[in-house]
């Protein structure tokens, strides 16, 4: 009972937080006024951005930083989480409610299929991850990068060929196959019930950290680190490569299809192809680069950066690219491991020493 | 059976445009090792460069044939120019880092190209300079030749059109690839390259100045590259914006055809670009338009899973 | 005693290159058997072949009756089989620690969903294999070093630690490769005690491949001797010391011409 509390009370205090967090955070037209900082309802937004796109990092950082594979798929996954989980919601609501529109309040009958199609997003994302992963098995880093972006392409020019999304009348004299493939095409998928919140996507992305965080710390998490680091001896130590970076793609790959369906959910974002091409896939790796390969809280500082530095230089957009890829360049050059490297933040010397409040003992001759 | 001749003409274009990309990816990854993101952006920048001098030459009276030479020596200039300045700052500091290092920082040239390019005159905040870039909207090409038809062939019920682009995208690929041939197997510098390429570490002790024969191929394919661009905008004047998705695909498609080919076989290369030419051009006009794509990622993946060293490649196991 | 490794007339070329022929080696329980052999002679690649990098054309291998032909690298190392290698081959990010119980993993059985809920099976496994690894650390006075990046250790604890990551999969055979390789005579001294001790306290089947004659002759009971893949001599130390055709495979045929 004690050791069933002591792994649960993590993801507890998580929901917690993010519960606290959807309450404080004002909606609307209301304003939380702090005197220097005005919080209002677009720093909600960005928030909320900054909650998927932890998960999106976070989860990648499996992949490309724990067992050192090289994907450049991750929007791929993030669209299949995302179409599967407006699929369910959207044609789920017709079915069991009668229409499309998403319900008021944070637990519903709405909710519960929202969280449904949540699970489902992860699910089928994983299996696709699964089968992306396979290729892995014989593939190097650079060839699975391109296998990855491949298949993320494929993805989009499949997307782009559905029908129209359907609504509750015309789904009335529409064919089971009419109504599997209207996911919207090339236009996105339309009319998706809006019902994720900062309370969803907080839960979701600091569980997601936890989950990771675990992984790294135990022995299955250093059998992925030692593929990274050198694969024929982790061979010769006993892992089973094969079953890891396998696991690792489908592990990814159910977080980022459920980062995926947070996204499609949430207000003032569309669900089309091209929505989540490879340039949003580049926009992860930098951002996992950037905090250091294997580091979580790297990956965390890094996403919630990268997030708030473009909303905040609105003026500056045209060069956020730019300085995107001077940052990348100029690590590769000076800095390879990223911020952090493969080391938690609060593990780094170099942070370690600034924290230090006695100064160093020095030894008396 | 005059649908078959056409697409195949279509193909046998399309596919050279393949293969003279191809074979700046196989090259630089022959002797660098990775896989060169940086190569579709400059084949989009001499996409745009064409244009440009196309524009003024014609502004300035020069047409026809020496307007064509002209354009496409001033485009290779400049993007060799380009190349040696990418490859100097940004690939040489990283000759001994990990390879997934090179990979990103690939896509980091790859990225900054891209958005450069795409920047709307800027002005530099405290100085007179202004930084012309091509902007976000879609440019087009100038006519340089009359597109008219070379000659056209009677055929059963029809005829079988060959035009004049086409015919120079073949003929100019040609000759490339036959002076790259030349060099690569009948000159000092491509035994170098290819000693280079073959190991690095044991090419530098025989003598062989590495990086500079490593730069020198870099720039080559670079080159190539423009070429690309200038044959790719002839046949398709309308340009897309440089941060278009498209040029990353094309050079994405360019590089399956270097794996399909066997990655660092030059000759693979051009195989290989003309079999994607012919797939995706045949998958266009019998199977369905939509997925052009589709096709050649398909065919990247089986390749890559029945025989990842493609058809000319071999096999290097890594020793324990 | 009991037969542990059966290796039966095992056979591997490279192309037209003959690595290894029908190479024969027989261990039982807590035998300390050395195979030497001019460079390039397949010492290695019968490590390889033992481990399952290579697939041997030709012969079984049994450890414990147990084929092991047909086995990847993961599974040998499973089944009881584990090995060093010759140029230094740790998880270099990785620490000390970490190194070892990478290892370790072997020992495991709960799953990734009992790390991610923090299981009952997984909070005593993971406590008892740190524990593990501590102890084996001490053994190899590494364990003031448990969590420093192994990548900065100086060679000879980095070789030290090879073992000790090896032996952390509780392999019934130990293969090490070269261990003494780079060392001065103090540590091989050392090192020659250290493997001694090991094979007591792990009860383990070593079998080593080493250059420095002196170190094999006194502690290896048996020998094996490698020559261009063939074997050219198996027997006691003594024997091999002896036996004309291992001389000329490693100071060549006496120079007939001259006698003349």
């Amino acid at each position: 009972m004690v050791a069933l509390l002591r792994g649960f009370y993590p993801y507890a205090i998580a929901i917690l937080i993010a519960f606290v967090m959807y309450k404080v955070m004002p909606v609307g037209a209301e304003k939380i006024d702090l005197g220097i900082l005005q919080i209002n309802s677009f720093f909600t937004k960005v928030t909320g951005a900054i909650g998927i796109a932890i998960i999106m990092a976070v989860s990648l950082n499996i992949v490309n930083g724990y067992t050192g594979q090289f994907s450049l798929g991750h929007a791929g996954f993030m669209a299949i989480g995302a179409y599967t989980s407006a699929w369910i919601t959207h044609y789920g609501s017709i079915h069991f409610f009668g229409n499309a529109n998403a319900m008021e309040g944070l637990f519903t009958k709405g909710s519960a299929l929202f969280v449904a199609s949540l699970l489902a997003a992860g699910l089928v994302s994983a299996l696709f991850g699964y089968l992306v992963g396979l290729p892995s098995l014989r593939l190097r880093g650079d060839y699975l990068a391109i296998v990855t972006l491949g298949f993320g392409e494929i993805l989009r020019a499949l997307l782009n060929q559905t029908q129209p999304v359907l609504d509750e009348f015309d789904i009335e004299e529409a064919t089971r196959g009419e109504i599997f493939t209207g996911l919207g095409g090339a236009l996105g998928f339309s009319g998706v019930p809006k019902y994720s919140n900062l309370f969803w996507v907080w839960s979701v992305a600091i569980i997601t950290v936890i989950i990771c965080y675990r992984l790294k710390q135990s022995i299955h998490g250093k059998a992925f680190l030692s593929i990274r680091e050198n694969e024929i001896a982790a061979e010769a130590m006993g892992v089973p490569t094969t079953h890891y970076k396998v696991a690792a793609f489908a592990i990814a790959a159910f977080f980022a299809g459920v980062g995926g369906a947070l996204f499609a959910h949430t207000l003032g974002n569309i669900v089309s192809p091209n929505e989540m091409n490879y340039q949003r896939s580049i926009d992860f790796v930098i951002m996992v680069v950037l905090g250091g390969m294997g580091s979580i809280s790297g990956s965390v500082i890094a996403a919630v950066a990268l997030t708030i530095l473009p909303e905040s230089l609105r003026e500056f957009s045209e060069y956020r690219m730019i300085v995107y890829a001077i940052l990348l360049i100029v690590f590769m050059i000076v800095r390879p491991d990223g911020i952090f490297g493969i080391r938690e933040f609060w593990e780094v010397k170099w942070i370690r020493r600034l924290f230090r409040r006695t100064p160093k003992e020095t030894h008396a001759p | 059976m005059i649908k078959l001749v056409q697409t195949l003409l279509s193909s046998i274009s399309v596919g050279s445009l393949y293969a003279l990309i191809a074979l700046g990816y196989t090259m630089v990854y022959g002797t660098l090792k990775f896989i060169n993101f940086a190569h579709a952006s400059i084949f989009m920048l001499g996409a745009w460069f064409s244009a440009i001098i196309a524009a003024a030459l014609l502004a300035n009276g020069v047409t026809g044939i020496p307007a064509i030479v002209l354009s496409i020596l001033i485009v290779m200039v400049i993007c060799t120019t380009l190349g040696f300045v990418i490859e100097r700052l940004a690939y040489r500091p990283l000759r001994d880092a990990p390879r997934l290092n090179v990979l990103i920082t690939a896509i980091g040239v790859a990225l900054l190209i891209e958005n450069v390019a795409a920047l709307n005159d800027v002005k530099i905040p405290g100085t007179q300079t202004t930084i012309h870039g091509f902007g976000t909207q879609p440019g087009k090409m100038p006519e340089l030749l009359a597109n008219a038809d070379l000659f056209s062939i009677p055929l059963g019920s029809g005829t079988v059109v060959v035009d004049k682009v086409d015919a120079l995208i073949l003929g100019l690929s040609i000759c490339l690839m036959i002076v790259l041939e030349f060099i690569i197997y009948n000159t000092r510098l491509g035994a170098a390259m290819r000693a280079a390429s073959h190991d690095a570490r044991t090419a530098a002790l025989m003598g062989i100045p590495v990086d500079r024969t490593i730069s020198i191929t870099f720039i080559i394919g670079t080159s190539l590259a423009a070429a690309a661009g200038f044959l790719y905008v002839m046949k398709y004047p309308s340009i897309n914006p440089p941060v278009a998705v498209t040029w990353g695909l094309l050079g994405l498609k360019a590089f399956v055809a270097a794996v399909v080919g066997g990655i660092g076989n030059v000759r693979g290369a051009v195989v290989g670009g003309l079999l994607i030419g012919i797939l995706e051009q045949a998958g266009a006009a019998y199977l369905s338009p939509h997925f052009r794509d589709v096709y050649v990622f398909a065919l990247l993946i089986f390749v890559l899973l029945v025989r990842p060293t493609g058809i000319f490649g071999s096999t290097a196991v890594e020793k324990v | 005693m009991s037969v542990l490794l059966d290796i039966n007339s095992i056979s591997l070329s490279f192309g037209g290159l003959k690595a290894l022929s029908d190479f024969n080696l027989l261990m039982n329980k807590g035998d300390l058997q050395g195979l030497i052999g001019p460079n390039g002679a397949g010492k290695t690649t019968c490590f390889n072949v033992l481990t399952g990098v290579y697939a041997p054309q030709a012969g079984e291998m049994r450890l414990d009756g147990k084929l092991l032909n047909g086995m990847c690298c993961n599974q040998i190392t499973r089944a009881g089989l584990a090995r060093t290698f010759q140029n230094i081959r740790l998880f270099g990010n990785l620490t000390v620690l970490d190194n070892v119980l990478v290892a370790s993993r072997t020992q495991i059985r709960h799953t990734m969903f009992g790390t991610v809920l923090r299981s009952m099976g997984h909070l005593r496994e993971e406590r008892a294999l740190h524990a593990e690894a501590m102890t084996l650390l001490e053994v190899f006075d590494l364990a003031h070093l448990a969590h420093e990046t192994s990548r900065n250790l100086p060679y000879g604890s980095q070789r030290r630690l090879e073992i000790a990551r090896a032996l952390a999969t509780r392999p019934k055979i130990l293969l090490l490769d070269e261990p003494a390789a780079g060392m001065n005579p103090q540590e091989k001294k050392l090192l020659a005690e250290l493997i001694l001790s090991v094979r007591e306290k792990f009860h383990v089947t070593i079998l080593l491949i080493e250059h420095d004659m002196c170190l094999v002759m006194s502690i290896c009971e048996r020998i094996t001797v490698l020559d261009h893949g063939v074997t050219i001599a198996q027997g006691t130390p003594q024997e091999i010391q002896c036996d004309p055709k291992v001389i000329e495979a490693y100071l060549g045929k006496p120079m007939e011409s001259e006698a003349i």
